[in-house]
């Protein structure tokens, strides 16, 4: 169990800076998901803890250790890929033990201690089959068995989720973060997905270019986004992000539309409103009025997209309340008391 | 006639033109072996008396001393090319070594005339002692061998995934070890197929072994060769020498064909 620090880690790639200047801190023994669009520079980051990308400038430290300029093999470290990277020409047994073989543990034992863990995996019964005669959900148990055999210091997940189907991934999502609970592992989980980074962490780096938009506990993040990249970005359906001018009691967005908003300065600013808290009301007395859109039914809720005074917005509405609710209806649009954010119209930075 | 069965029908013909031309000749070759001097030198003639004269003969020569050798000299020859070659491929396939010039750079050797190396390779023998032993007859080989190896393997070290590789770094073991331990085992039927092959081609070569060999002790395709006699060519003797000579490569080939192709291909279309 270790920290993993990053000191002004910088990670070019010729001319192109994919990392700029990193400073970040993974708590000891929390589940820490790196989330930001593809592109932003978190597999590359996750890859510098690894040690399969040199670092450019800049130093990371596990525990009290500088592993900057150390092999992969010496920072005590486990990884699961995206693909599994299962060793095609072993057994699951033998994939299992494999990282034992590394640290000179006797065959015997190492086979032992392999099935062992495929008992904590549901995987005893495939022990004696290859990596190609299992499905993606059993090529990514064995990964991840793998991975904690020899209770390495960090665990490292480079999107291993993504290549299995929906309803498994949900599944796999509650084991993984019960498995590293039981062990207490640090870990460090890259994804684009940011309902998996909601859902998974305990600590959230959501990365943009290169840099980190925002850090902190998921909760913080989705109430207080730093910025509007952070506040569209974590949320699904993302948050509605309104330009216009505030004056007493009212925004007037630059397509005209109307709401009624108070206790916020007079200005030319940026409104950022979830979708759950866009409240429709079938002839309510607002005197914002949408017409109803597309409708998403999602069981318990729905998804509704609404125009109003040609401002498009997405709201979210429970199943109970969705009376009158149809694609063509006219309806009252408001803004819950006090749910709103507000941005800077040039930076984009929360006010 | 469809115009399908017509190009089932052509493509028929030009397979059986094809067999036929290489078939005629080792067909001609294993029926020489049963003739008399007098029945070959009327190659017209269908029917002929069959005479085991020509295989008593060859098998109490030193055919099979000839054969030895030339399985000692492949097979020392094509073990150093395989590890060279392996840890060359595998370098020029994972890291890109030597620029892209050096994954069809290393076969610019094979375009030089053996005839160029020859004289050094005897006078380096001469200077070293080694005349007289299948010493420099391994080394000659080695210049032809170890690049088509190397050329052969790139193509299937390339096809190993990097993750596998990552995997195993991150799992504890460092570079060699990685290499032994993972990527090595992807590639054993592209060694195997190599290793054949290269041993066909040190099987196959007279030049060298012609210049090189020990006077009195001489590799299979020159104890072939020996057979033009100062009286004239002795077919039938010859003809149950190069017999025992292709068999193995015959058989060899057999078994490789089709990762011959895949090593071929892959080691020229991925660039």
């Amino acid at each position: 169990m270790a920290r993993v620090t990053f000191d002004n880690v910088v990670k070019k790639y010729g001319d192109t800076t994919v990392v700029k200047g990193l400073d970040l801190e993974l708590p000891d023994g929390a589940f820490t998901v790196l989330v930001g669009p593809s592109g932003c520079g978190k597999t590359t980051t996750l890859r510098m803890i690894a040690g399969l990308e040199p670092v450019t400038s800049g130093s990371i430290r596990i525990g009290d250790k500088d592993v900057t300029k150390l092999e992969p093999k010496d920072r005590d470290i486990a990884m699961v890929f995206q693909n599994y990277a299962l060793y095609p020409h072993l057994t699951v047994r033998e994939n299992l033990a494999f990282p034992l073989r590394a640290i000179r543990v006797k065959r015997a034992e190492a086979l032992a201690r392999a099935e062992a863990v495929a008992a904590t995996m549901g995987l005893s019964e495939l022990l004696d089959r290859k990596p190609k005669d299992l499905s993606g959900g059993q090529q990514q148990r064995v990964a991840i068995g793998r991975a904690i055999i020899r209770e390495p210091s960090v665990f490292l997940f480079d999107e291993p989720l993504s290549n299995l189907d929906a309803k498994l991934r949900v599944e796999m999502r509650t084991e993984l973060l019960q498995l590293q609970r039981r062990l207490g592992i640090t870990s460090l989980f890259v994804t684009h997905d940011q309902e998996e980074a909601m859902t998974l962490s305990d600590f959230i780096v959501v990365m943009r270019d290169g840099e980190i938009a925002q850090q902190g506990k998921p909760k913080d993040v989705y109430d207080k986004p730093n910025n509007t990249f952070v506040a569209s970005f974590v949320g699904s359906p993302k948050m509605n992000l309104l330009e216009g001018t505030f004056s007493t009691g009212k925004f007037v967005s630059e397509s005209g539309l109307t709401l009624a908003v108070s206790g916020v300065p007079a200005g030319k600013k940026i409104l950022g409103v979830r979708p759950d808290d866009i409240v429709l009301e079938v002839g309510g007395k607002s005197a914002s009025r949408g017409r109803i859109g597309v409708i998403e039914l999602l069981g318990p809720r729905a998804i509704v997209q609404v125009e109003a005074s040609g401002q498009s917005l997405t709201a979210v509405v429970e199943a109970s309340r969705m009376d009158g609710i149809v694609e063509g209806a006219e309806v009252g649009v408001s803004v819950r008391a006090g749910s709103h954010h507000l941005f800077d119209s040039v930076t984009g930075l929360r006010i | 006639m469809s115009r399908f069965k017509l190009i089932d029908a052509s493509r028929i013909l030009v397979l059986a033109v094809a067999v036929v031309a290489v078939a005629l000749p080792l067909l001609w070759v294993a029926l020489a072996t049963f003739k008399t001097p007098a029945d070959l030198n009327q190659p017209g003639i269908i029917g002929f008396t069959p005479t085991m004269a020509n295989w008593t003969e060859v098998l109490s020569s030193d055919i099979f001393a000839a054969v030895g050798r030339s399985v000692l000299v492949a097979t020392v020859t094509v073990a150093i090319a395989v590890v060279v070659g392996s840890m060359g491929a595998y370098s020029i396939a994972r890291f890109s070594t030597g620029g892209s010039l050096s994954r069809f750079g290393i076969l610019a050797a094979q375009v030089l005339p053996p005839a160029v190396l020859v004289f050094p390779f005897l006078s380096v023998a001469y200077i070293l002692r080694l005349n007289g032993t299948l010493v420099p007859i391994i080394f000659s080989h080695l210049s032809f061998v170890v690049p088509v190896v190397t050329w052969f393997l790139i193509g299937f070290f390339a096809a190993v995934p990097k993750e596998i590789e990552e995997q195993a770094r991150v799992d504890g073991f460092g570079r060699f070890d990685t290499f032994r331990l993972v990527v090595l085992p992807q590639v054993l039927p592209g060694i195997g197929a190599a290793a054949i092959f290269g041993f066909t081609l040190s099987w196959n070569d007279m030049f060298y072994g012609l210049i090189l060999s020990p006077s009195n002790s001489t590799i299979l395709p020159v104890a072939i060769a020996g057979f033009n006699t100062f009286r004239g060519v002795e077919l039938g003797p010859m003809a149950v020498a190069i017999l025992i000579a292709i068999i193995p490569v015959v058989i060899a080939s057999f078994f490789v064909q089709k990762r011959l192709v895949q090593g071929i291909s892959g080691g020229a279309v991925k660039g």
